[in-house]
């Protein structure tokens, strides 16, 4: 269910990005997922393949990389890598912080054919 | 033909982030304090909702956004209380989006509404995605739910900035460890405010209703300052 939330946002965007670089035909997606946002590659995938039918993307590959999170304390600026579960700084034991990477989807890249 | 590769740097969701700023905009002008709630279906959404109306009454307005797959049932649950009710069938989508925020707020003067209620469409993981202009995120977990529900579903309680746990009134039929919810929240947000609640026997509703009014008046007054600066 979730994946099938994003992968209509994802559509969107190539959709746009197609249009304004003129391609006619998208064949791969790369797209960089935060960790913490708890997408399964797999199910991205079928998602995404079942909402591209008919479209100028249907069959396009998509290209799924992982970004880590990383995590920066609000009381000592400690950065680090924290768990799904567990935001606790290792220095104040506190979960006070602002997350810097991993809390994004991002398109990369996408690859087609062009209008001549 | 020939193939070329674009590159970008677009982040997803953005469009919705943007719809949710100018939401978030309209509201600080109207000097209305918005909440969004987010559980699972039968946590108790709509009866805390029917609850606190009717004690903000006569005082204080309220508007109330009901999103559900189907019917208008919330709705009409909440209309004997609320000033303002709009009921959003969301169809397929199990979550709100901003636009559809947006849409509900045409037909509403907002200058004579005080709080603004959101009730999302029941589900614990979607929603937390989509921002809708909304003041603050309420998460609710209803005790029969379970005390593991927070260690399983950690990114909506990351999100949160109050977390109710409902139907109190009914710990002593459960098996519910209290400590271990609230440590498990702790990992994830050590800041997030949590009260105990039940819509039933009324517990906590005093700290609930504070709360709110709280919050309001200080963004209120935020803005205030800000007119003046
Ligand atoms: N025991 C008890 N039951 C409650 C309480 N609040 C709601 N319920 C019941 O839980 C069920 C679902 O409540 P509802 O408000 O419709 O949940 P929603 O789906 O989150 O809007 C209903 O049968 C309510 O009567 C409470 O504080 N205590
Ligand atoms: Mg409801
Ligand atoms: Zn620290």
């Amino acid at each position: 269910m979730h994946e099938m939330s994003i992968a209509a946002e994802i559509l969107d965007q190539v959709i746009e990005q197609a249009k304004v670089n003129n391609l006619v035909r998208v064949s791969e997606v790369t797209l960089e997922v935060g960790f913490l946002k708890q997408v399964v590659p797999e199910l991205m995938i079928i998602a995404f393949e079942s909402i591209t039918t008919d479209t100028i993307v249907e069959r396009a590959r998509l290209k799924i990389v992982e970004v880590p999170s990383i995590a920066k304390c609000n009381e000592c600026s400690y950065s680090f890598e924290p768990k799904i579960n567990n935001f606790l700084c290792p220095k104040c034991e506190r979960a006070d912080v602002n997350v810097i990477s991993g809390n994004d989807i991002i398109l990369k890249a996408i690859f087609g054919e062009v209008k001549e | 033909m020939a193939n070329i590769s674009v590159v970008t740097k677009k982040r997803i969701l953005d469009t919705n982030d943007q719809e949710a700023a100018k939401t978030r905009e309209a509201f600080k002008e109207a000097g209305l304090f918005a909440v969004n709630l987010i559980s699972s279906p039968g946590s108790g959404k709509t009866t805390l909702l029917e609850k606190t109306i009717e004690k903000l009454n006569p005082e204080q307005n309220s508007a109330v956004i009901v999103g559900d797959l189907e019917t208008s049932r919330d709705a009409e649950r909440v209309a004997p209380f609320a000033k303002e009710v709009v009921q959003i069938n969301t169809g397929l989508s199990c979550h709100l989006y901003a636009n559809q925020i947006q849409e509900s707020l045409k037909g509403l003067n907002l200058s004579e509404i005080d709080f603004c209620f959101i009730e999302n469409v029941g589900n614990m993981v979607c929603p937390g995605e989509f921002d809708l202009g909304e003041n603050a995120k309420i998460i609710l977990l209803s005790t029969p739910e379970g005390d593991d529900k927070v260690a399983k579903y950690p990114t909506i309680f990351r999100a949160a900035d109050l977390v109710l746990l409902t139907k109190c009134d009914l710990l002593k039929v459960l098996d519910f460890n209290m400590d271990r919810v609230k440590e498990d929240i702790y990992k994830l947000n050590s800041n997030v405010k949590i009260i105990e609640l039940s819509s039933l026997s009324g517990q906590g509703m005093e700290e609930w209703l504070s709360w709110l009014k709280d919050n309001r008046t200080s963004f209120i007054g935020a803005k205030a300052k800000f007119v003046t600066e």
